[in-house]
């Protein structure tokens, strides 16, 4: 496939149908796969053995880098960031993982500075900002 | 990344599950059949949480199953080349290190180490900076950078770097 060769999240090539999908950040992911885990734990008495290796490494996997916990902190994170018209997929590169600098978050999500969008340093170092203030109060 | 996206199957029923709960039925076998599967267009598919529509059943000539179109949302998990994250080493050899971000493994070569960090083999063998500072091992979090991918039918296996800035090990096992 050649869509498959041109593929590069720095630039934010990640194929129309994924560029607008919803996407998920790790915390999010956790509490929808805990939700659906509850839910089997009440219809079966051994719940491990009803699920997917792949759901099971992701539980795992979510639980270990969700940078939020509670689900309120949760909603906040989405909220903010949402202010800085943001690409969803750049959204939850941020939200997943909660660069301290500015430059840390340029590397990080490149396609923030060269998609010809006003995001000067200021409003980088300010979105930064609410969000270490979101861990802070958690 | 994880995405929620909207996928269609096509769905055969036998008809002995016909009656009222065919629908539920019909739920409970997809999620038999696509939860923990891979392709390479969609990755992996986590969860399904939602059904948004199923479309009318065609009954099959010859057999008697009816197939039917359903729509489903789910959790999928999809590695894209360029994307950073976090993964936690699984494997140390002398090649490079093995890691596992949810279900994908990602291979970082000795090559894509970077130079002041060298091979140790021993009982835990390990990636050391030459003062000791920075040592990658298993159970180690890295966060890393992935620069490709390998897709076949039921698995996407990644190539990732930790030779650029800001990557390289987030947290240390023997630290904590």
């Amino acid at each position: 496939m050649s869509g498959e060769e041109e593929e590069n999240a720095a630039e934010l090539k990640i194929g129309d149908e994924f560029l607008k999908a919803k996407c998920l950040m790790n915390c999010e992911v956790s509490l929808i796969l805990e939700h659906k885990y509850e839910q089997l734990q009440q219809t079966s008495d051994d719940p491990m053995n009803q699920v997917s290796q792949v759901f099971e490494k992701s539980l795992q996997y979510v639980k270990r880098f969700s940078r939020y916990k509670n689900p309120d902190a949760v909603r906040q994170v989405r909220e903010i960031l949402a202010r800085y018209q943001l690409a969803e997929f750049e959204l939850c590169v941020l939200g997943n993982l909660c660069p301290e600098t500015v430059e840390e978050a340029i590397a990080m999500v490149p396609s923030i500075k060269t998609r010809g969008r006003a995001q000067d340093d200021e409003a980088i170092e300010k979105m930064l900002t609410d969000l270490s203030l979101i861990k802070k109060f958690e | 990344m994880f995405f929620h996206i909207v996928l269609e199957r096509n769905m055969q029923l036998h008809p002995r599950y016909f009656g009222r709960n065919l629908r539920d039925n019909l739920v409970s076998k997809l999620m038999k059949d696509v939860e923990g599967t891979c392709s390479g267009r969609h990755g992996f598919v986590v969860a399904v949480t939602g059904i948004e529509n199923i479309g009318k059943g065609l009954i099959r000539d010859g057999t008697g199953f009816v197939t039917f179109p359903v729509k489903y949302q789910c959790v999928v998990f999809r590695p894209f080349k360029g994307e950073i994250l976090e993964a936690v080493v699984t494997m140390v050899n002398k090649m490079g290190f093995f890691a596992e971000a949810g279900p994908v493994q990602i291979f970082v070569s000795n090559h894509l180490i970077p130079d002041d960090m060298e091979f140790q083999s021993g009982d835990i063998p390990n990636y050391t900076t030459s003062d000791g500072s920075v040592k990658i091992q298993k159970d180690s979090e890295v966060r890393l950078k992935i620069i490709g991918t390998r897709v076949d039918a039921t698995e996407i296996f990644c190539i990732g770097t930790i030779k650029d800035d800001f990557l390289g090990v987030i947290n240390d096992p023997t630290t904590v």
